[in-house]
């Protein structure tokens, strides 16, 4: 307006020398009002107007109105320091809520202040750093105006930023939708909070509004107070929920423990299943004294030292005399939420959803073996390592049974490899995995004719079965490696008792393990270096210091990366803690404790993304002398922005530009092969086109016969990995709630070592998740229950089956495929109706029904009739329709879940809205009887193939005939 | 009309009335609260708010402040000249569709113009001569403003004190006065640099004085630096001004190439 009006602001600055202060004054406010126009002018003028800030004479709001104008001046000719001095000057007169450009910057220059004085307070702790009390003042505006207009999310992210949880608090308390603002909070800390410490008191405050909310949320409280590693809290709000009378109470005690469970924090879990009461019936029980993390876990392991599932038996016997039937209803539902708490019974569903829902593909591996030559180990074992990653926890070893003979030409730490693999083929196999494994075993000292190495992998095997959850078998690893004293079962020993007890800081085991690294023998060593990293996970104890004068000691560099490796597990997720650790050792002369002081930094700050961190991580990747530390700093790089992705790619781009073929490789991580595979699993050739060429890319890849054995090698896991665990698995470092999986997280950081340890390789299905939703009941077993996925199902269906034409040569392989797929396609558009449906049924993946697969299994009847009541109704429109109706339990791929919906009137009614994961379902109609999906579990006879002798074997193929159960494979005889 | 503008044309009366008398005083006194009232109308610049009194609010003001800038020659004070003369100029400028035209608009603006002349801000000078319209140049006061910047500059100081008896309004003899000053300083700095000294009879002649007397008490008073003996002004100290600095061609050549050559290694 004043800028049509006048044409210089030279009559009001000659007004402000006017003698009388009224004129001054009426000229201070009419310059306000034009210094969006007049600055320049003004700007000449400003030691004039500040002395009129300074002026003593001036009454308050005259001074205030002088610091105004001069900081909007100063705004204007971009010195904002300057500018926000002179604002908190102005007092009141800087007015927070008016809409412009002035007030907007100067108010996030005014937050980013405040922050980082708060911090800097915070980090300093000294009181030397005072804050200007109108800085304060003016934020404080800032927030309550936030929070009086509704604009709860703005004003608890400042709170967050500026360190003021009272605010943070009142924000919470007072908006609409308090449920809502918390886990918006609860995101946000986990996702720009990265000082470890201020987040846990974001975390404690939190905790503390939801507990004084009317409805807690349980299930965000627990992840919470998981953060906050507080079992005592978790224990008690689940103890409250069981005891409630409401079924429904309970049910959400199931889902918020297998929501813990999914985040694999074993050490945690095992204290809150320690910490919850037993019945009152047995009063001598419940007063225990509360146990320490060591002794917990050390009394587990007793508990549990047969091979049966030790919970179970446990809370059987406690619940031996209930007389209250409140008290009987406790206990019975105690024994269950402990099964779920020690992970038995998401393992057992995983186990079973991967068994009955395997569509791996054996055909790629028949042409993989028949391509690869047979006097080349690397490819050989490269074939078997792809199979086991493929099988992963499904527990179909057919390919091994079925190739004996070519098995056996694996030899020395072959063998050891291809017995280690049974182990990631029947992950999660608790029950049964000892009497697997058994024929393997090393016989009681004795020395029963087993070689070392195959009984050095079978311990391994053991330790990926029981990965994360290792109580029951734990005193028997440990008694093997106490036995021997060859270095092959110690190697094996140490890497499976290192994987059983990840995490739990048992100073016995670890103690056992420190004595085999100080034997000083060379692959023994290796691995005892890593165990002792797996033992240790997280913990940040002081034994890392140990560890690290030992690898200065020794001479052997096999256990020197092993100890570095080791040392980096230590520190996983503790952030700042481990700063001084991670400096002492990139500071080292030794190239590999600097390479092992990359991996500390990408699992300390692994997923978190800090500045400092990349800082870090970044300098290494351009100016260490070393190509292996380089390499690695780039791929630490991976895993500390693996929670955001969409940044790595910028961050990388220029790294792989490098000149450096290590740091190129460190980009690519492994070579393009297997991280295009990482990122490619269980996207199937619909979504995106590049699959299917990628697929063949591999093939060509694998049969051509020119093609450099590394990159044969490399291609061989890619296929594994992108099939793996029968298709039904993905690569997931994060949990649904954001959590950092360790074990995942572990497994992969250990898996990138492969280049130096084939065996390593097995540690990748650490990694793997089932992608599925499993809906379970009251009882933990899953119903049948429909839902309902918005996508066309091709888009998530799974890849087709190669169909081979057994006579025609190999090469012509993706050809034979697409032309099949093609005309199956071409014929059924144009014949009738009938003919089209019964093409589809014959063509098997291309069935519009429900995703599984139904090999004559108990689910197939109820397949059959979906698909009945499902296609003529969409044969008649379209083509493909834009829905799928899924029945529990049902594989979800990640990309999936945003489309996955419940039905409105369905029976099970889910008490959490997950769209994957297991999801406890409450029954609305409790009198009908219960349809239950799948109640197979895989198998279940195995127990007379303990023996591991030839009647074992027979016994096991006819128990083949008859169900269809997997079965160990025979035990082979190595003829190396 | 309503009691405000009441007030201050009352107000103004009895300050004219004083202005009249020569009672400076009371004048400036009046004029002071004058301004306060003022600044009460929303209608005077910058806000120029349409209220009913509008143009007689505006007229008024004008008055006011014309009449303040005559009253700041009067008392001889130059900064308030300044300041009254800054704000008036928007009612010249801005408020010129809403006024007729002041009669004393001319005559005010060649007083500012010469008042630039005499501060020897002649930058500014300029500026504010681009600023009017050629119907403006042929007033008589502002051409003799314009005529006074010519022979200054010409160096023609003969004219410029001649000019003194054909000002155009009663007001101008006070920065005549002062722009004789002006002239002086400037002859006296030219003859620094063209002579080495003069005698006194030449230096009064040329400074313009009429009395030996007068040019020593300059000389004490402006230039302590020249010398009087022997009947004659030296200027020698002026002179002893450092040399032109030789450029130092050499290094910067060198510095040129080697930044050069280092600019071609980093490409």
């Amino acid at each position: 307006m004043a800028t049509t009006l006048v044409s210089s602001a030279g009559g009001m600055l000659a007004m402000l020398n006017e003698s009388h202060l009224s004129l001054k004054l009426h000229a201070l406010s009419n310059l306000n009002n034009l210094v969006d126009s007049f600055w320049p002018e003004i700007s000449t003028s400003v030691p004039l107007i500040e002395s009129l800030y300074e002026d003593e004479e001036f009454d308050q709001h005259q001074r205030q109105l002088a610091a105004l104008l001069v900081s909007k001046v100063f705004y204007y000719l971009g010195e904002l320091n300057d500018s926000l001095s002179y604002a908190l000057g102005a007092g009141p007169l800087f007015d927070v809520s008016e809409d412009s450009d002035y007030v907007h910057t100067l108010l996030a220059k005014a937050i980013d202040e405040y922050a980082s004085l708060k911090s800097k307070a915070a980090e300093s702790s000294d009181d030397s750093i005072k804050v200007d009390p109108r800085l304060e003042a003016i934020v404080e505006r800032l927030l309550d105006k936030c929070i009086v207009d509704g604009k709860y999310q703005q004003a608890m992210g400042t709170a967050i930023e500026c360190r003021r949880l009272d605010k943070l608090e009142e924000a919470i308390t007072k908006s609409d939708n308090v449920q809502g603002t918390l886990s918006y909070c609860i995101h946000v800390s986990h996702s720009f909070v990265s000082l470890r410490e201020y987040r846990q008191e974001v975390l404690r405050l939190l905790v503390k509004v939801f507990q004084k909310l009317p409805s807690p949320d349980y299930l965000s409280i627990c992840q919470c107070l998981m953060f906050l590693d507080v079992p005592e809290g978790v224990a008690s709000i689940l103890e409250k929920l069981l005891r409630s009378e409401n079924k429904d109470d309970s049910l959400l005690a199931f889902q918020i423990a297998f929501d813990l469970v999914e985040n694999e924090h074993q050490a945690f879990l095992l204290n809150v299943r320690d910490r919850l009461a037993l019945p009152k019936s047995q009063p001598s029980e419940s007063v225990e004294p509360k146990p320490s993390d060591a002794d917990s876990t050390q009394n587990a392991g007793v508990n549990g030292a047969d091979d049966v599932p030790m919970v179970d038996g446990e809370s059987a016997s406690a619940v031996s005399v209930p007389e209250d039937p409140s008290e009987k209803l406790y206990a019975e539902r105690l024994s269950k939420i402990k099964g779920i708490l020690s992970g038995e019974t998401s393992i057992q569903l995983t186990l079973q959803f991967l068994y009955s829902h395997n569509k791996s593909d054996l055909l790629i591996l028949k042409t993989i073996k028949q391509s690869v030559e047979m006097r080349n180990s690397v490819c050989h074992s490269a074939t078997i390592y792809a199979n086991a990653i493929m099988h992963a926890g499904t527990t179909v070893d057919t390919f091994l049974r079925e190739n004996l003979d070519w098995l056996s030409r694996a030899t020395n730490w072959a063998k050891f490899s291809a017995t280690a693999g049974l182990g990631v083929i029947h992950r999660g196999h608790l029950q049964q995995g000892r009497s697997l494994m058994a024929p393997y075993l090393p016989q009681g000292g004795t020395g029963g004719g087993g070689s070392p190495y195959s009984e050095g992998g079978a311990l391994y095997a053991l330790g990926l079965i029981h990965a994360n959850h290792g109580e029951g078998i734990k005193q028997f690893l440990r008694d093997s490696l106490r036995s021997t004293t060859v270095e092959v079962i110690q190697h094996g020993a140490c890497l499976g008792l290192g994987l059983a007890s990840l995490g739990t800081a048992d100073e016995d085991i670890y103690e056992e393990i420190k004595n085999v690294l100080y034997t000083d023998s060379a692959v023994a060593g290796e691995a005892a270096g890593i165990s002792m990293g797996l033992l240790m996970v997280g913990t940040g104890s002081d034994k890392a210091n140990e560890m690290l004068t030992y690898a200065h000691e020794t001479q052997h560099e096999k256990i020197i990366r092993g100890l570095a490796l080791g040392i980096a597990l230590t520190v996983y997720g503790r952030e700042e803690e481990a700063d001084t650790l991670i400096e002492q050792m990139t500071r080292d002369q030794d190239p590999i404790l600097r390479y092992g002081g990359m991996y500390a930094l990408a699992l300390a700050y692994s997923g978190t993304a800090n500045n400092k961190a990349i800082r870090q991580l970044l300098h290494f990747a351009v100016s260490d002398v070393s190509d292996d530390v380089r390499r690695t700093a780039v791929l630490a790089l991976g895993f500390v922005l693996y929670s955001d992705p969409e940044q790595t790619p910028r961050i990388v781009s220029l790294l792989s530009e490098s000149y450096n073929p290590h740091v190129r490789y460190g980009a690519a991580l492994a070579g393009a092969l297997i991280a295009m595979a990482m990122v490619m699993v269980q996207i199937s050739e619909a979504s995106d086109s590049r699959v299917g060429t990628f697929r063949r890319q591999l093939e060509k890849i694998i049969l051509d016969k020119h093609e450099d054995t590394m990159s044969k090698m490399g291609a061989i896991l890619a296929s594994g990995i992108l099939d793996a665990g029968g298709r039904n698995v993905t690569i997931r470092l994060l949990s649904k709630t954001k959590h950092d999986k360790i074990t995942a997280v572990v497994g992969l950081a250990v898996f990138s070592q492969f280049w130096y340890w084939y065996p390593l390789i097995y540690f990748i299905s650490l990694a793997f998740s089932p992608t599925a939703l499993i809906g379970l009941n009251y009882d933990l077993k899953s119903p049948k229950f429909e839902f309902l996925s918005h996508a066309k199902p091709s888009l998530f269906e799974y890849p087709k089956p190669t169909t081979v034409p057994t006579t025609t040569s190999t090469v012509k392989l993706p050809t034979a495929v697409l032309s099949t797929s093609a005309k199956a396609k071409a014929r059924a558009s144009k014949k009738a109706e009938e003919q089209k449906a019964s093409a589809e049924v014959a063509s098997g993946p291309d069935s519009t029904s429900a995703s599984s697969a139904g090999k004559g299994k108990s689910s197939s009847e109820k397949d059959g009739e979906a698909m009945q009541v499902d296609s003529p109704a969409e044969k008649k429109s379209e083509p493909e329709p834009s829905f799928e109706i899924l029945t529990n339990p049902a594989r979800v791929v990640p990309a999936q879940e945003k489309f996955v919906k419940f039905l409105q009137d369905s029976r099970y009614v889910p008490v959490k809205l997950a769209p994957s994961g297991f999801v406890l379902l409450k029954d609305l109609r409790p009198t009908e009887p219960e349809v239950l999906a799948i109640t197979d579990t895989p198998a279940s006879t195995t127990s007379t193939t303990a023996g591991g002798s030839g009647a074992g074997l027979q016994s096991s193929s006819s128990a083949m005939a008859v169900d269809e159960e997997p079965q160990p494979p025979q035990p082979f005889e190595y003829t190396s | 009309m309503d009691t405000k503008l009441t007030e201050v044309s009352q107000l103004l009366d009895r300050f004219k009335a004083a202005f009249l008398r020569n009672d400076f005083d009371s004048s400036s006194n009046l004029l002071s609260q004058l301004k306060v009232l003022l600044t009460g109308f929303r209608s005077l610049p910058p806000l120029f708010a349409d209220t009913p009194n509008a143009v007689q609010e505006l007229t008024i003001a004008r008055d006011i402040y014309e009449h303040a800038v005559v009253l700041s020659v009067k008392i001889e004070d130059q900064d308030a000249f300044e300041r009254d003369f800054f704000q008036l100029k928007p009612y010249y400028t801005d408020a010129r569709n809403r006024l007729p035209q002041s009669p004393q608009e001319y005559p005010i603006l060649g007083l500012n113009l010469l008042r630039l002349l005499v501060q020897n801000r002649i930058a500014e000078f300029h500026t504010e001569l681009e600023l009017l319209s050629s119907t403006a140049l042929e007033n008589p006061c502002i051409k003799h403003a314009v005529e006074l910047e010519q022979s200054f500059m010409e160096g023609a100081y003969n004219r410029v004190l001649s000019a003194r008896q054909t000002v155009p309004h009663e007001t101008y003899v006070y920065f005549m006065d002062l722009l004789a000053k002006t002239i002086r300083d400037e002859i006296a700095g030219c003859s620094e640099k063209a002579y080495d000294y003069l005698s006194i009879n030449d230096a009064k002649q040329m400074l313009l004085f009429s009395k030996d007397q007068e040019l020593l008490e300059y000389i004490s008073e402006e230039h302590p630096e020249w010398e009087i003996k022997n009947g004659s002004v030296f200027f020698q100290k002026a002179k002893e001004s450092a040399p032109c600095k030789e450029i130092p061609s050499l290094q910067l050549i060198n510095q040129t190439l080697s930044y050069a050559r280092e600019l071609e290694r980093i490409v």
